[in-house]
């Protein structure tokens, strides 16, 4: 029993990583109707910034959080400029491509620019975690937790209760509409991707300390984000949340009893019996049909 | 009236683009490049740079007909890739087959694969395609590194033997490159052979507006299928043929990464075209090496690369020269000699105003709405019966539910004697039932005639028959609106009224029993639409059967038999043109409680 | 008169060519190397050539080879097994390249391995894949003693000196992993121990929780690992500690590796490695360690140190052979004997492997200690 609650607790903590990035994908993906195959890339970068903030130029961790997050809100602005706006009438396909164009540049030009070599960030806090019983909590997978939490209720309050929120959500459902009701579209769309990006960057930086950073790591997690925002339902921000937690509990109790090394294996196997059975996710809306 | 009573129909002029002349230059080039590795003394380096870059082309040959030709997205092409290379590796090594029952198996294992791959999930589109495709290749990567005892796991297998046929070795490296360059011969003039034939033109259809074509009478499903598994065939192919070229392969060349360097090599190159694919694995295969000299920056640079390419060249580097040479040398308008003319309604046609199509109780309801609430209505033979009502009243949805692309919540649908209402789209054409579109949807990337030909080619249309039958009968349809002239010009190059003219003459082509017009005077400035009532007097005129819906009154009263009318989905009204008009609920449907009469 | 201007002349065309001789005698000779300058082996890929580029420093200073100064030839392989093979047969192509330094990883000797064969000159290899020197191709000369030796120095070690008899052994799925496991496995089984636990695992895996719990629940008194890379290392060695596993551990190579002890930190103190490389190990390793760390500012391991001694022994070789035709330098590298390499004390075997043991080493709170030096003689 015991192995099982240590598994759930990493699984848990494993799934939260990808339900912030399965949650910035789903953002993107409502208000333009595009995946953005870069979404891992945010969230390396992430990292990577505080790795040069707080180990290169050994700033406080509040500062180094702060301007990174500060950084990755500009950073999706300009991702927005470069890579969606221009191509944002085109159909979903050329945007596809183009995302996947500056996964491939930023990796790569983060290699260039720092090398290969995984960096540590250490962990937030001295101690840690504490054992209850035979079940380890590790501090940072609690702060995951917990920030996942915390980012999920702001979300919900946000869209649902202020103006924005909602003009948001407005454009995210019919672009025409909301333009036609004096909502200034393109700027919803910029405020989403800016958004994601932050959030990208934040998972990156939460999780930077577990995973080591180094330049492949958003594309790892990012696949698996993906199947999760599917698996909940794509286009749902309460699937995307449950779907990755339910991935990193899925994969790690199947890399347990069944079968290590199969491990990836479980999460793709899972969305495609989900895309086959119920394509629309656990909480997704039917896949609807074309006018 | 042109182009109609000379009973002798002369041929039209066939247009070849340059007949036995450009066929010689493609086998002489082709016999050149494939004698080339044989006769010319080529380092090892360049003989391993062209082996890869004829198999990898020969795989992203493939894309070319599942994402160039068809439109969809297939991110799995390395791992068919494998499947290919695996088959070749294990059959010679571990199974001890010869070279070449090995790489048919490997083939056929692909295709097999690839179909079932199709098959599951082809019916959902866009992202989830992708996500299935993704998947797929990584649990193939998993098992071709963890299935020890079967695949040897990540040592990979050395020693793949190279093909002997009869007696004669492929053995020597320059001997097998010209192998592999003949394959990609043979493979490349295939795919473009493709390109211009009912397959490819169903495909290209499917591509550009696929709700039209399953309208138009192609079988989207099955379309989609048959692309994706050549696709998956031809990964097999290349697979294959580079496993016999570099004789070790590991899991780690076919994963993820090496799917997405075969798409950005058909879309570098460009996606749609044969040419495009050469070029795109060429350049991606020899930039690196060239730029071998930015040793660690060229990958990010490429990564930049392809994100310029889809903002400025989307095309790829062949379509934008393809759109350069129409810009500057435009196809000109071509004169057409005589056509045969058009037979409008087929021979076993009736005339006896018989109902051909019933509508009973029928409704479509979106959750809570009713957009279509019990309607019934019946069309008769030869009549045109036009269906109208202010905006909203559920005109645009019942047309979709006759069409196939709504099924109804309630209510049963008559063709023919028939019962239709559980049909597919493009059975629905099958039977005769032709439409055209609100908003036109043409197949932006075909010529005029090849979107006339698609129409021409719906199943069941006896009237066509053979290649050139049916390019006749593509013609005739077009000379009856009187376009024929502009038959070679690409569709977005067409004013708006000649693009609604071409949509019209590619429903004609199917020789319908009955023609579904939805908003055919809509966007039409006054001349235009004169024009519109024109032709459709003409086709009442040869007794074709019309259901068209409109809310300009004046141009329906001109050519009307019937009306219906329908307001919040309900139908009010029916019957001729004069009592309807004048009844009172009709009007004040139309005009809110205001009696004066506004001209529309 | 006559005879004498000619005699004059004879002497002068003499001088000539004599000194065109000595001219062309101070041309460099090239020796190719195939390392990974890009891709996710980069950084090996820098170490490799750090220790190449050393070696030949030092040997031009010596004088060079048949007089002439050595000439490091690098091409990238990307990372990649087609990225080898391309990269060798580019070098290949070069007729002046009598030898050249291969790659370090396994599966690209294995590609490359058919080009070696038909260009028919010696290449100097780091991959540890046992099968390389016994599938008949003459041309492979090994650097670093290959797997089975590395899975005799854990058994013997773990069993022998720590007296360990309840095994887990943690691997990854690649090809060193598996060929690892399956060697210790066997020299396991030779010395009447059955593994309690074999675990295998993906490289790069997120999180090795279950992995940890396996290897807790076996009950096993001490693990031996064959992890392949420094991160999947890290992660697992502070789960590990986490969850309170604290059992002996004897590791592959890449437990001491620069980027392992980084990364890990603590979680690594304690533990036992076989390391090709020590900088204690010998005289010759410490002086190659303080040479190198003086001129690239950080500490060598076994991917410098094996091209700093493949350089340096090609040298020795084609100056005894006095050759550049590459039987020669063949035979010439088959004759070494007991020369003092940073890795070790290389005596040469018919199949091109040069070193037969390791090195144990332990992590003394961040510290690689020197313990012994296991050898076998075949």
């Amino acid at each position: 029993m015991g192995i099982a609650l240590q598994l759930l607790f990493t699984g848990l903590g494993i799934g939260s990583i990808y339900a912030l990035v399965a949650l910035g994908f789903v953002l993107i993906y409502r208000a333009t109707n595009v995946v953005n195959f870069a979404q891992g890339d945010f969230a390396m970068l992430g990292a990577f910034s505080m790795v040069v903030l707080c180990i290169d130029l050994e700033l406080p961790y509040w500062l180094g959080i702060l301007i990174t997050l500060v950084a990755m809100l500009v950073f999706g602005a300009l991702f927005n400029l470069a890579v969606y706006y221009p191509l944002r009438n085109r159909g979903f396909q050329p945007v596809i491509i183009s995302t996947i164009g500056a996964s491939i540049l930023l990796e790569n030009g983060v290699l260039a620019g720092y090398g290969p070599r995984p960096q540590t960030l250490p962990s937030f806090f001295s101690f840690q975690g504490f054992s209850v019983g035979p079940i380890f909590f590790d501090s940072q997978y609690l702060l995951i937790l917990g920030v996942t939490v915390v980012m999920v209720t702001l979300q919900y309050l946000f869209f649902e209760r202020t103006l924005l929120g909602k003009k948001m959500q407005a454009t995210s459902q019919d672009k025409e509409m909301a333009s036609l009701l004096g909502i200034p579209v393109a700027l919803m769309i910029m405020l989403t991707f800016i958004y994601s990006s932050a959030l990208g960057g934040l998972a990156g930086i939460l999780v930077a300390p577990i995973l080591f950073v180094s330049v492949g790591m958003g594309s790892s997690i990012a696949l698996k984000a993906f199947a999760a925002s599917i698996i909940g339902g794509f286009g749902d921000v309460t699937g995307a949340i449950v779907g990755g937690l339910a991935l990193g509990v899925v994969e790690t109790f199947g890399a347990a009893y069944i079968s290590v090394p199969y491990k990836d294996a479980f999460a793709f196997i899972v969305l495609v019996v989900f895309l086959l059975f119920r394509p629309q996710g656990l909480f997704g809306e039917k896949v609807a049909e074309k006018a | 009236m042109s182009g109609i009573v000379s009973s002798e129909a002369h041929k039209p002029p066939t247009e070849h683009r340059s007949g036995h002349g450009s066929g010689f230059l493609i086998v002489f080039t082709a016999a050149m490049t494939v004698a080339a590795p044989l006769l010319l003394p080529l380092t090892a380096y360049y003989l391993n740079l062209l082996m890869q870059a004829s198999t990898y082309a020969v795989a992203v040959l493939g894309l070319t007909i599942v994402l160039g030709y068809t439109g969809q997205i297939n991110l799995a092409q390395a791992a068919f890739f494998g499947l290919g290379a695996y088959s070749v590796a294990l059959g010679t090594v571990s199974f001890g087959l010869p070279f070449w029952p090995a790489l048919f198996a490997g083939i056929v294992i692909a295709s097999v694969v690839g179909a079932v791959l199709g098959l599951t999930s082809l019916r959902l589109g866009g992202h989830y395609l992708a996500m299935v495709t993704i998947s797929f290749q990584q649990i193939l990567m998993l098992v071709l590194t963890n299935w020890i005892s079967l695949t040897r796991g990540p040592d990979g297998i050395p020693g793949i033997a190279r093909p002997i046929v009869f007696g004669f070795s492929f053995a020597e490296s320059g001997t097998y490159l010209a192998l592999c360059v003949a394959v990609l011969w043979v493979v490349g003039l295939c795919v473009g052979r493709l390109k211009h034939s009912k397959l490819g033109r169903a495909m290209q259809a499917v591509r550009d507006n696929e709700l039209a074509a399953g309208v138009v009478g192609v079988d989207v499903y099955r379309t989609k299928v048959i692309a994706f598994t050549l696709c998956a065939l031809l990964g097999g192919l290349g697979g294959g043929l580079f496993a016999g070229g570099f004789t070790y392969i590991s899991p780690d060349q076919f994963g993820f990464a090496e799917s997405v360097v075969f798409l950005t090599m058909a879309l570098l190159g460009g996606a749609r075209s044969p040419f495009g694919a050469a070029l795109g694995t060429a350049l991606l295969i020899l930039l690196p090496e060239w730029l071998r000299f930015l040793k660690v920056t060229y990958l990010a640079v490429y990564g930049g690369a392809v994100i310029l390419l889809m903002v400025f060249m989307p095309e790829g580097i062949w379509g934008f020269l393809e759109t350069l040479r129409q810009r500057l040398w435009p196809l000109a308008v071509l004169p057409v000699g005589r056509v045969a003319p058009l037979p409008l309604t087929t021979k076993v046609a009736r005339e006896d105003g018989s109902i051909i199509l019933e509508v009973n109780q029928l409704s479509k309801h979106f959750g809570g709405l009713k957009a279509v609430d019990e309607v019934e209505l019946s069309v008769r033979r030869n009549t045109v019966h036009a269906l109208v009502g202010p905006n909203g009243s559920g005109k645009t949805t019942l047309l979709n539910v006759l069409s196939g692309i709504y099924k109804p919540t309630n209510g049963r649908l008559f063709f023919d004697g028939q019962a239709v209402t559980r049909l597919l789209p493009h059975e629905r054409a099958g039977r005769g039932i032709g439409r055209t579109f609100q908003n036109v949807r043409l197949f932006t990337a075909m010529s005029v005639l090849e979107n006339i030909i698609v129409g021409a080619e719906r199943p069941g249309n006896e009237v066509a028959v053979g290649s050139t039958g049916v390019e006749q009968h593509a013609l005739a349809a077009l000379d009856f609106v009187r376009l024929a002239e502009l038959r070679k010009q690409t569709v977005q190059s067409l004013s708006y009224g000649h693009q609604r003219l071409a949509e019209i003459a590619r429903a004609l082509a199917g020789s319908p029993k009955l023609l579904l017009l939805d908003e055919p005077g809509a966007g039409l400035n006054t001349v235009e639409k004169s024009e519109l009532v024109q032709l459709l007097k003409r086709l009442k005129g040869h007794g074709l059967t019309i259901l068209v819906i409109d809310h300009d009154i004046s141009l329906v009263e001109q050519v009307a038999d019937r009306i219906t009318v329908l307001n919040f989905g309900r139908r009010i009204a029916d019957g001729p043109p004069a009592e309807v008009l004048c009844n009172p609920e009709v009007v004040a449907a139309f005009l809110g409680n205001v009696k004066t009469h506004v001209a529309p | 008169m006559l005879k004498g201007m000619i005699y004059h002349r004879l002497v002068l065309a003499g001088l000539m060519a004599m000194l065109t001789c000595f001219g062309r005698g101070a041309e460099p000779l090239k020796i190719g190397m195939v390392a990974p300058l890009t891709g996710p082996a980069a950084e090996v890929g820098r170490y490799q050539t750090q220790g190449a580029k050393l070696a030949a420093e030092e040997v031009n200073k010596a004088g060079g080879v048949l007089g002439r100064p050595i000439e490091l030839v690098i091409e990238d392989s990307q990372s990649t097994n087609p990225g080898s093979v391309l990269a060798f047969s580019k070098l290949a192509g070069d007729k002046d390249i009598p030898a050249f330094i291969g790659p370090t990883f396994s599966t690209q000797i294995h590609a490359t391995a058919p080009d070696i064969q038909r260009l028919g000159k010696p290449v100097m290899i780091g991959g540890t894949d046992p099968q390389l020197t016994h599938m008949g191709n003459p041309w492979l000369f090994r650097f670093r003693p290959n797997d089975t030796y590395s899975a005799r120095v854990i058994a013997d070690y773990g069993v022998k000196t720590l007296d360990k008899k309840k095994w887990a052994i943690v691997h990854s799925t690649d090809a060193f992993g598996t060929s690892g496991m399956k060697n210790l496995v066997e020299d396991l089984k030779g010395m009447g121990v059955e593994p309690a636990l074999v675990q295998g695992y993906t490289n790069n895996s997120q999180d090795f929780t279950p992995v940890v719990l396996a290897v807790k629940q076996s009950g096993a008194d001490v693990m031996a690992t064959y992890m392949t890379l420094p991160p999947d290392l890290a992660i697992f060695a502070r789960q590990l500690r986490q969850l309170g596993v604290n059992i002996a551990w004897v590791g592959s190579p890449t437990t001491v590796a620069t980027d392992s002890l980084k990364l890990a930190g603590p979680a690594l103190y304690g533990t036992y490695a076989v390391a090709d490389f020590a900088a204690d190990s010998s005289p010759a390793a410490k002086e190659f360690a303080t040479k190198y760390e003086a001129t690239y500012k950080s500490a060598p391991d076994y991917h410098g140190a094996w091209t700093y001694d493949a350089v340096h022994v090609l040298a020795l070789a084609i100056d005894n052979a006095k050759s550049l035709e590459p039987q020669k330098i063949r035979e010439a590298i088959l004759s070494v004997r007991d020369y003092p390499g940073v890795e070790g004390t290389y005596n040469f075997d018919q199949n091109g492997d040069g070193l037969r043991g390791y090195n144990v080493v332990k992590n003394d709170n961040g510290k690689i200690a020197f313990i012994k030096h296991i050898d076998f003689s075949e």
